[in-house]
């Protein structure tokens, strides 16, 4: 089995004059067919399906809700967050593919909400990944969500919503405060230091303390051995 | 003839030792025991009065009086009526019997009082972590378990206050109450 090192990634300059106006229409079409991840975290999840709906249809914005976290754009984060959960949340958004937005759906994601005093619900979701977009409200209305998925549209037209990148960036400073809540052996199997330098978004913020302490223990990545229930090596009954 | 049952059933409480019966209504009866009648009065009440099923057992932690209260509700679909047995156990070191034996859904609430409470019962068939898996802290449903001290100490807090709730303030109107009033950990701080 090669290992995932030995796949070559091809990074080229970008020469063609026309990029940017390419870049304009990207952002414009892709403003325009946003995923949506069906990942429901809380009580607000109840607002997406009038919103998703004919009630409310934000499918007329070119919104839809998606169920794998790779073929999504965006992931909502629809009320509180246990820390059990946020780091299926965490797993979750670094496997999506970028760009990737994130809106934060209620009060709990802004300050723990009505769960402040919690020992179990994270506190403020934008320390343990970049937060494109707070919805505050316990809950906001549909008209509430739609209008700031509208404004994440907006955003992403005018080419303002990259918080994205800042994960790869500061990865240090997200790893840290993740490292703080889950343990010194907390580790996920994307490999975000060479992605980043895949996407060329390799910066000051990217490597620090914290990197260097994930380096120490972490497990190198296998490729998972697809089975059937039992070893294909042995013949079929 | 449900009422005849709970009469009934009246007269055989009154019949065990150590027991104190308050008829809260036709339908709910309140029994104190001590702790170690619990097992026979379960039995009686299951055996021969028809409360057969457990809904639930709760528990209390009393740290003023250094005990922890374990209330055992259990419904009988004859009579349609709730008993609620009320034992009291000391504090330390936390220790009761299972009632699985009886009741075999006693096995997952025995369990989550381990866990948030940290009792121990014996002959329970699993006192492993339910919910908690994650969750590697003192069991957090004590009283002496300071919520507000671990999340000072783990996490970080912001204050939402946007203009616009600024602006509704100055006209008197929206409701907040600022964090310092809210806060128990900054009232003490207040006071000293």
């Amino acid at each position: 089995m090669s290992s995932i090192k030995q796949i070559p990634v091809i990074q080229e300059k970008r020469t063609n004059p026309l990029a940017r106006v390419f870049d304009d229409l990207v952002s414009f079409c892709r403003s325009r067919s946003l995923f949506l991840l069906h990942y429901c975290t809380g009580c607000g999840a109840i607002e997406l399906p009038p919103a998703m709906t004919s009630r409310f249809d934000m499918e007329r914005l070119g919104i839809q809700p998606m169920v794998s976290p790779r073929q999504a754009d965006i992931l909502l984060i629809t009320g509180y967050v246990s820390i059990k959960t946020l780091k299926r949340v965490i797993l979750t958004y670094e496997q999506m593919g970028s760009p990737k937005y994130v809106i934060g759906i209620c009060s709990c994601t802004v300050n723990g909400g009505m769960y402040w005093q919690s020992y179990a619900t994270a506190k403020k979701l934008d320390e343990y990944m970049p937060v494109d977009l707070y919805i505050a409200g316990c809950m906001p209305r549909p008209e509430a969500v739609i209008a700031g998925l509208q404004k994440l549209m907006d955003r992403i037209n005018s080419g303002e919503a990259n918080s994205w990148q800042d994960y790869y960036r500061n990865y240090d400073y997200y790893l840290g405060n993740q490292q703080k809540l889950f343990g010194e052996t907390w580790q996920t199997p994307t490999d975000i230091i060479t992605e980043a330098k895949h996407y060329n978004l390799l910066a000051e913020g990217t490597l620090g303390d914290h990197t260097k302490l994930l380096q120490q223990h972490q497990e190198p990545l296998e490729a998972h051995n697809m089975r059937l229930g039992h070893n294909l090596k042995e013949p079929l009954e | 003839m449900s009422h005849d049952i709970a009469h009934w059933l009246d007269d055989l409480l009154a019949e065990i030792e150590g027991i104190k019966v308050r008829r809260k209504s036709n339908r709910r009866v309140r029994v104190d025991v001590p702790a170690d009648a619990l097992p026979a009065l379960l039995e009686l009440l299951q055996g021969r009065a028809g409360y057969i099923h457990l809904s639930a057992i709760s528990c209390v932690d009393w740290i003023d009086e250094n005990e922890f209260e374990l209330v055992y509700h259990v419904w009988s679909y004859d009579s349609h009526s709730l008993v609620s047995a009320h034992i009291r156990i000391a504090r330390e070191p936390g220790v009761y019997l299972s009632v699985y034996d009886l009741y075999q859904p006693a096995a997952f609430f025995e369990r989550d009082i381990h866990e948030m409470y940290g009792i121990h019962f014996e002959g329970s068939p699993n006192m492993e972590k339910f919910i908690l898996t994650e969750w590697d802290g003192p069991p957090p449903m004590r009283k002496e378990f300071d919520s507000e001290a671990y999340i000072n100490e783990h996490l970080n807090w912001q204050n939402y206050n946007p203009e616009w709730l600024q602006e509704l303030i100055a006209e008197g109107g929206g409701v907040i109450i600022p964090p310092e009033e809210q806060r128990f950990s900054q009232k003490k701080v207040k006071k000293s």
